[in-house]
């Protein structure tokens, strides 16, 4: 196994360790919810023991807020699974704003903790054959750096361009950001990425741009 | 006499639901659902127990924890969160946390929390008023 191979594999495992720590804290979240909703109903029936008129209203209004909590975990464990799926995912045909969709959705409480909002620019589809781990991984380390310099009350907006036989992503960053210090961390700590991925990393801080262009077909 | 609760959580849900729960249990409580509200409620008003989450947007509970405790060192505070670690637990005591709690809480464990700290609440204040008329008894030159 290659230096770049360990290294991915490194990066790998401290991408999944942090999206799975983050969605452990998201299900416990809603266990919490849901444990006060059943709280919730058993009071009502102690207090109905005791006398008081129990409304049904109420218990209608209860069991909504738990079908609402189970649905919210059912789209984090079918999350946590496409996750799982992905990381031993051969290279494949794939949409990049739906990679971009399920990177943001992967990483939104995280960014929400940071006071970031990460928008997809792109209405249409830009098929690329990739690896999706490996390029959502590279997003990770990206937005990551970002996380540790914001303040708070960012937009990052993220788009791609098809060039035929290149594609380029792009990160607009906020103003203020020091977007070439982003950049070259990102470049730094994600060099086997990037190889893996046959991707240049630029940054344009005039226009608070981290720009990413690789080919368009992957056989990594 | 009714403790009064700062409760702060970023999940409206838990917060509405959490707040009901303790009214059953005759506790005056008020909810926030950002650290910035809760320190501007925090200074206008006076409270025998505040429940902090441990993970917030944009300030996390640790800091939170501190400028809480800065802002009044008689504050009891008591920290809820996801996962409770040994190390997150010493580090929310070193900074002045009464207790550490997981969630899903027990209601009943938390308010025996609330009821101590309130209780807590009172020696701490009691000692300061003392020391205070001590301070001032002992500037006069009676």
């Amino acid at each position: 196994m290659s230096s770049n191979q360990d290294d991915a594999g490194t990066l790998g495992l401290n991408f999944f360790g942090s999206m799975t720590a983050s969605i452990s804290h998201e299900v416990k979240n809603v266990l919490a919810i849901v444990n006060e909703n059943a709280g919730l109903l058993e009071d009502l029936a102690l207090l109905a023991e005791k006398g008081r008129p129990l409304s049904p209203e109420r218990l209608k209004t209860l069991a909504e807020n738990i079908h609402r909590q189970v649905q919210r975990a059912d789209g984090i464990i079918r999350r946590l699974n496409r996750f799982a799926h992905s990381t031993h995912e051969p290279a494949a045909a794939t949409d990049l704003c739906e990679i971009f969709d399920f990177t943001a959705a992967l990483v939104a409480r995280l960014a929400a903790m940071k006071g970031v909002t990460i928008t997809i620019v792109n209405q249409h589809p830009v098929p690329m054959k990739v690896r999706p781990f490996v390029l959502e991984n590279l997003l990770w380390i990206c937005l990551k750096n970002l996380f540790a310099v914001t303040q708070g009350n960012q937009t990052v907006a993220l788009a791609t361009e098809d060039l035929g036989d290149q594609v380029v992503i792009t990160l607009q960053l906020g103003e203020g950001l020091p977007v070439a210090e982003i950049g070259a961390q990102t470049a730094s700590e994600g060099q086997s990425l990037l190889a893996a991925l046959r991707a240049e990393l630029s940054t344009d801080p005039e226009h608070n741009l981290i720009r990413l262009q690789m080919p368009h077909m992957q056989d990594q | 006499m009714s403790e009064r609760v700062l409760l702060i959580d970023d999940e409206q849900d838990f917060l509405d639901i959490m707040s009901e729960r303790m009214k059953n249990r005759d506790i005056d409580v008020t909810t926030a659902s950002s650290a910035k509200d809760a320190f501007s409620l925090v200074e206008n008003g006076s409270y025998d127990a505040i429940i902090l989450d441990l993970q917030m947007p944009e300030m996390d509970g640790m800091q939170a924890l501190e400028r809480l405790k800065a802002l009044n060192p008689n504050l009891q505070v008591i920290l809820l969160t996801g996962h409770a670690t040994v190390e997150k637990g010493v580090q929310a005591i070193k900074l002045g946390a009464t207790d550490v709690m997981e969630k899903p809480a027990n209601i009943q464990l938390l308010v025996e929390k609330i009821k101590k700290a309130h209780a807590q609440k009172i020696i701490l204040v009691e000692k300061e008023t003392e020391e205070k008329i001590r301070a001032i008894l002992g500037s006069k030159a009676w």
